[in-house]
């Protein structure tokens, strides 16, 4: 009798393990006539965290019959936490994304839903957004996304320093080395990179791609199973990039970027590249600063004015239970009122036209938006337009080539190599 | 009795279901997957045959990655066993009893804290500009020896590698203490009655004694850095440009980074050989378990 109590316990307990290990699936239909919609995004961290908060609060305040269920990964882990749960049976409604490659596998293997209808059935929705914003997010002529805020990058410097030794912002490469020379001569470090993960010198390497390549060879190139990477320009293109190595810091590769962005602002370096979204943190720095573009390179057949940059947005899954609910919120999420919120709280210059002004920015932000809508079309960097298989070979091979121990030509032919591997 | 057949079974079905739900299912399926190719958003699933297996042998970070792996190995046994037991025969001396207690404690803290604060932690002694190392080696004059510890591909695995003994060696020392404890004090007696000196003493009885506590700490060591993934993650994430690579993060990296599910399983595949290549080596060169 008390064998077989004891035996009933322990299938008991054994039971309970398996019944525990295959956990519930989470469903989107609630108890209490609610619908709840789980919104996917990269921003666990201040001030980020507490603008989507309040968002979210204010939007269920409007819509009580509408939960909003957040669930954040930062940056890189964002990126491997999207593989598998955008994979698995009950995504999430809504989920951030890169524009480039990487929003546009979401795409291609249906993840992402086309929201073309959406906006023609709102247009005094839509037609607020920047156009030429919206337009990273199409495929095929249908909006795959709805962007939040956009991003370029500029070489920002210390204009003390500048002043002290006469310098000028340089607009031509020849200009811009005999800057980097001064200043190097004064005892400062010219330039400043912090290469630890690959992207940083990535976009280096993105500017200077557009300036030495011509726009269809890039457009081609950086096109889904269209990789190549056989123009001259993009050798020529490192090359350049190997001009500064004398005026960069003496270990890129051994600084991770945001320390380098602290040691510009603590007056330790005289230029750095930086993302315009960064500008709010340059308001800590004690000198005067200011900005200017990517030098243009004689001679060079590429696209000389352009920039480099993209936004950044969400996308509904395919598989949601609830679109509607899900571009409701999107709708409002990207509302003027919003918008202007957006770049007062957190620095990230709205998609929403007209958000980032006076009244809401700062005087160097509004600048850098201008110049963003202004040259319409911006060359996304590499690192999220190409293939991770592509660009990993590319950004190691940049870092070794900073390291000394890869010339530009070898950088070249190992991502030719990774592009015929990809298209097979 | 059938009564009494079934209910040992039932003792052990627990472990064994949970055994094969956990690792041998995964395992059996790890194999498999090895053999097909698919994108994680998809899942349409292509029989590849043994394609992943060539590319993997033909990928020049493969062999960066076996060599990494190689000097972890090498080095930790060196360090952590090797060090390791001549740290415990020292503290037990007679002469440093009195402050044993004191050092075993101080190499121990190390294996108490987390791999992730203490690779954060190093990541700033090892910064290029501010860091501690740099520091001092300009202090003391050595200026020309200061690098870019974690961002040049000589350096990066090394530093890594550095890393990891300072934290494990701890470990080591603290079995080894209680190994030689175990040693009967008449042996020591008995040498020093002979003559034997200290370093005598120590490679004649000391070491021939621990011998059982060396093998479990050399398979455990050597497996061990076959499987480090931690230090290198935080500190470097395998670059720059793939030198301080090491399987686990290689794995990682194909697997959540790259989308190559495939490739990646057969990574798995071959880390689970060559780690069984050694239990099996160890297995029959030590004999161990006997006692």
């Amino acid at each position: 009798m008390k064998r077989w109590f004891a035996l009933a316990i322990s299938i008991l307990v054994v039971m309970s393990l398996l019944i525990g290990c295959s956990s519930k699936s989470s469903n989107s239909k609630s108890e209490d006539g609610k619908t709840t919609i789980t919104f996917f995004h990269r921003w666990p961290n201040e001030p980020y965290k507490s603008y989507y908060k309040q968002v979210i609060a204010e939007f269920e305040k409007q819509n009580p019959d509408i939960n909003v269920e957040e669930v954040t990964a930062l940056n890189d882990d964002y990126k491997q936490k999207a593989n598998v749960i955008l994979g698995s049976k009950t995504p999430p409604d809504i989920f951030f994304s890169w524009v480039g490659e990487y929003g546009e596998k979401f795409i291609r293997d249906g993840v992402a839903l086309d929201l073309s209808e959406y906006y023609a059935a709102d247009t005094e929705w839509s037609g607020q957004l920047i156009e030429s914003q919206v337009e990273h997010f199409k495929k095929d002529g249908k909006v795959y996304g709805v962007p939040l805020f956009t991003d370029s990058k500029l070489f920002f410097y210390n204009k003390e320093v500048f002043d002290k030794l006469n310098l000028k912002a340089p607009t031509t490469w020849d200009e811009f080395i005999t800057v980097l020379e001064t200043l190097k001569k004064s005892g400062t470090t010219p330039l400043i990179l912090g290469n630890k993960s690959p992207w940083a010198a990535a976009h280096y390497v993105t500017a200077l791609n557009q300036r030495t390549v011509p726009g269809e060879v890039l457009d081609k190139d950086f096109s889904y199973q269209g990789a190549e990477f056989t123009d001259p320009g993009y050798v020529e293109a490192l090359k350049k990039l190997n001009e500064l190595k004398p005026y960069l810091n003496e270990n890129p590769n051994a600084s991770a970027h945001d320390e380098t962005r602290n040691l510009f602002i603590g007056g330790k370096a005289g230029v750095i590249l930086l993302e315009t979204l960064e500008i709010s943190f340059l308001d800590d720095a004690p000198f005067e600063w200011s900005s200017f573009k990517v030098p243009t390179i004689e001679g060079a057949k590429g696209d000389q004015e352009g920039i480099i940059g993209a936004p950044e947005g969400f996308m509904v899954t395919k598989k949601s239970a609830h679109p509607e609910e899900a571009m409701k919120f999107l709708k409002f999420l990207t509302s003027k009122a919003n918008g202007e919120k957006l770049i007062k709280d957190t620095g990230f210059a709205s998609t929403v036209e007209g958000a980032v002004n006076e009244n809401t920015a700062s005087e160097q932000e509004v600048k850098a938006m201008d110049m963003i809508i202004e040259s319409g079309d911006m060359l996304i960097w590499a690192d999220s337009a190409l293939d991770s298989r592509v660009f990993k070979p590319y950004g190691d091979g940049v870092q070794a080539m900073l390291g000394g121990t890869m010339t530009p030509e070898e950088v070249m032919k190992s991502v030719q190599e990774a592009a015929k591997q990809v298209k097979k | 009795m059938p009564r009494t057949r079934i209910i040992p079974i039932l003792y052990i079905a627990p472990a064994l279901i949970m055994l094969s739900l956990f690792v041998y299912y995964p395992l059996v399926r790890n194999l498999v997957n090895g053999f097909y190719e698919w994108n994680p958003f998809t899942l349409d699933r292509s029989f590849v045959s043994i394609e992943n297996y060539t590319r993997l042998f033909k990928d020049p970070v493969f062999y960066t990655v076996l060599k990494n792996n190689l000097f972890y190995a090498v080095i930790s046994v060196i360090l952590q066993v090797g060090l390791g037991l001549v740290i415990a025969a020292i503290l037990e001396d007679k002469v440093f009893r009195r402050f044993s207690t004191f050092f075993r404690t101080t190499f121990f803290i190390p294996v108490l804290i987390s791999m992730t604060v203490i690779g954060i932690l190093f990541s700033f002694i090892y910064n290029p500009e501010v860091g501690l190392l740099n520091s001092f080696l300009r202090a003391i004059g050595l200026g020309e020896w200061a690098e870019g510890w974690l961002g040049n591909p000589k350096t990066a695995i090394f530093a890594v590698i550095f890393v990891s003994q300072w934290q494990s060696i701890g470990y080591a020392v603290m079995l080894f203490v209680l190994a030689v404890q175990k040693v009967p004090g008449e042996l020591y007696e008995a040498a020093t009655i002979d003559g034997a000196g200290k370093l005598r003493t120590f490679f004649s009885i000391t070491v021939p004694q621990v011998k059982e506590m060396t093998f479990v700490l050399l398979i455990y060591t050597v497996t061990g850095s076959f499987l480090v993934f931690s230090e290198v993650y935080v500190l470097t994430s395998g670059g720059p440009a793939n030198s301080s690579q090491v399987f686990s993060t290689y794995l990682y990296q194909k697997a959540f980074i790259d989308s190559e599910p495939g490739f990646a399983s057969a990574i798995a595949n071959v880390i689970l050989g060559i780690t069984l290549i050694f239990y099996f080596v160890q297995n029959k060169v030590l004999k161990t378990g006997e006692e």
